[in-house]
């Protein structure tokens, strides 16, 4: 049976006056159901653009899929027709956008924006629909549903609004949950509530998740896959524990070493990745990250690295992934040993 | 008995009813918003009362034109009587409802146009917005009355066409405030929800982008109908617009030139009937902008 979802060697290229801006430049992966995949990476590596073009939002123009493709329940979505492709928008595939603060129309009550769903795809009458917006709002955990759907969306607080868009995503009851940094602009106590309530939903509905962010701690709670994203290229792909705790990619090292550490009792500073992401209309020659990277050789600055499997399931973009002599020097290996 | 009230403030606010509390804040506002009913008040009910009470306002009363011509203001006749005889405050009256029936009339057609082409300029983007655009800069190139009076002298003269040379002389203020709110209002993220959402194109823009942008378009409109009342006195002053002897406040003025020093009320009156009317729309205008909270722009 073919996957839930498959992304294949994708190409998204925005064609704009400064020259073409290579978002998306070669990104596969699968979603299975019940499953999560973390999408990580900086601001601009190509997270939400791949997200976006899952669902065909991205502005055609300037904005183009230029080759590969994106397969849903075994059918292209780029070849779906624009009725097609609104009949799978927020029916099959829901998403959740950043800030809650924006992402309910003010000037629609709670129930009727999220029971609109509803209304476009199952055929609902604006009674049943916020009636079915009330269970859903219970479901997410705000009290008193019933008395809240009248509410408008400056009546609640970021966790619920979130919370809202949420039950929003899922009242048509999706196979596929994209959530784009669902938790970036929430307090961190309201992130955990957040998080587990996702979670939970998961377990109930056996809906995938794609989580995009930039958070590593939320993907280490959440995701059994995880791809790492660096200027449009996936740079390493795998299964969550074995990214985290044996990661293969330079770029992916420099992510977890620039994470604030608990479990050593060093008063040290954090040690960010140097320098800025490329711009993506001139790439540097060669591998993406070798003039950040402190390890690059001259092979990295002439020719790009393919994706490829080192261990079964665990795919990495560095020449040198292979080699473990140099995987030893990973500064989380050389943690994991003192 | 105390009423059940929301974790985070009073039930049942809704964005109407904050407008409507803070715009009756503004005292300015609401005797301007009370002057316009007064009018609409006025001269819709005109037909019932004003004729027997006040007079003919068209019908000349050839036995009686003698005596009646120019009186001064009277109890019977309280804001006097013109050249022919006919009582003021009826003329002034019935020109009431031209002018309000052109701030209607011409304003709804302008307010159409404008949040159709503004709508497409902002929502369509590229071409759309080039070509629209550039055809609203060449109507504000325009020199705007001498504009309306060769759009009637195509069209010829009437009131019909007094609302249709002002509502295709207004469309591109329209259409350049609409367009910026649209820009404004298309960049929040709920209108990428909706399209996340799987609505389709039309239900975006009218359900989603529409009530969100229109606010300014309120205000917009609101001063505008005062402008329309104007340009209507001026073109039936220069006798394109209401024909004689038909009353309209501009028509009126035209007449009352003549008697400028013997019978100024003849031109008082209705030159104050101008000037609080379309000071009235321009005040509720600038009380519904600071009450919608809309920050002008284009």
């Amino acid at each position: 049976m073919a996957p839930l979802l498959e992304v294949d060697d994708l190409h998204v290229h925005f064609f704009t006056r400064d020259g073409v801006v290579k978002a998306v430049d070669g990104v596969s992966f699968t979603l299975e159901p019940g499953r999560t995949l973390g999408m990580v990476g900086e601001s601009g590596s190509g997270k939400s653009v791949t997200a976006l073009s899952i669902m065909r939002l991205i502005p055609e123009p300037p904005g183009k899929v230029v080759s590969g493709d994106i397969r849903f329940k075994g059918r292209s979505v780029l070849q779906m027709s624009e009725k097609e492709q609104r009949d799978m928008r927020g029916n099959r595939i829901a998403m959740i956008f950043q800030d809650p603060m924006t992402s309910l129309n003010p000037v629609y009550r709670i129930g009727k924006q999220i029971g609109e769903p509803l209304r476009l795809h199952k055929n609902m009458t604006g009674k049943e629909s916020v009636a079915a917006a009330a269970e859903l709002l219970g479901r997410v955990g705000i009290p008193r549903p019933k008395e809240r759907v009248r509410d408008y969306p400056h009546e609640f607080s970021g966790g619920m609004r979130q919370r809202a868009m949420i039950a929003m995503a899922l009242a048509c009851g999706p196979d596929i949950l994209i959530a784009d940094e669902p938790t970036t602009a929430l307090d961190v106590t309201i992130q955990a509530q957040i998080l587990e309530l996702m979670q939970e939903i998961q377990a109930r509905t056996e809906s995938a998740i794609m989580m995009i962010t930039h958070d590593l701690g939320v993907v280490a709670d959440m995701a059994d896959n995880v791809l790492v994203m660096y200027a449009g290229k996936a740079v390493e792909y795998g299964p969550a524990d074995e990214v985290f705790y044996r990661p293969l990619h330079p770029y992916a090292w420099g992510l977890l070493e620039s994470l604030p550490r608990h479990d050593v009792d060093d008063k040290g500073k954090l040690c960010p990745i140097k320098g800025q992401p490329p711009s993506l209309i001139n790439l540097p020659s060669g591998c993406s990250f070798s003039p950040r990277c402190a390890y690059a050789q001259d092979i990295c600055r002439s020719q790009a690295p393919p994706l490829a499997e080192i261990d079964p399931g665990h795919s990495s973009a560095c020449h040198f992934s292979a080699d473990k002599q140099f995987i030893a020097q990973s500064p989380r290996c050389a943690m994991e040993g003192r | 008995m105390p009423l059940p009230i929301s974790e985070f403030g009073g039930k049942g606010r809704t964005l109407r009813g904050d407008a409507w509390r803070r715009l009756c804040k503004n005292k300015l506002a609401l005797v301007a918003l009370g002057w316009i009913i007064f009018v609409i008040v006025i001269a819709v009910s005109a037909d019932l009362w004003v004729p027997r009470v006040l007079g003919n306002p068209i019908e000349i009363d050839t036995t009686t034109v003698a005596q009646m011509s120019l009186n001064a203001p009277s109890s019977a006749h309280p804001f006097g009587t013109d050249f022919a005889g006919r009582d003021i405050a009826s003329r002034v009256i019935y020109g009431a409802r031209v002018s309000l029936m052109v701030g209607v009339v011409a304003v709804a057609i302008m307010v159409l146009l404008g949040l159709i082409a503004g709508a497409f300029a902002a929502y369509y983007g590229g071409w759309w917005d080039a070509i629209i655009m550039r055809t609203a800069d060449i109507f504000f190139a325009f020199p705007y009355i001498l504009f309306a009076i060769v759009l009637l002298a195509l069209l010829g003269n009437g009131i019909q066409n007094v609302f249709i040379a002002i509502g295709i002389l207004g469309w591109p203020s329209i259409a350049r405030v609409f367009r910026g709110s649209v820009l404004f209002v298309k960049e929040n993220e709920y209108v990428d929800a909706a399209r996340a959402m799987g609505a389709s194109t039309p239900r975006i823009v009218f359900r989603h982008i529409m009530p969100n942008a229109i606010a300014p378009i309120i205000v917009y409109a609101t001063m505008s109908v005062g402008g329309a009342i104007l340009t209507e006195a001026a073109l039936s002053f220069l006798g394109m617009g209401v024909q004689l002897p038909k009353p309209s406040w501009g028509g009126m003025l035209s007449e009352a030139q003549t008697y400028m020093t013997s019978a100024p009320w003849l031109m008082l009156y209705p030159g104050l009937a101008i000037l609080t009317t379309v000071l009235a729309f321009v005040l509720l205008g600038d009380g519904l902008r600071d009450a919608l909270d809309v920050k002008m722009k284009g």
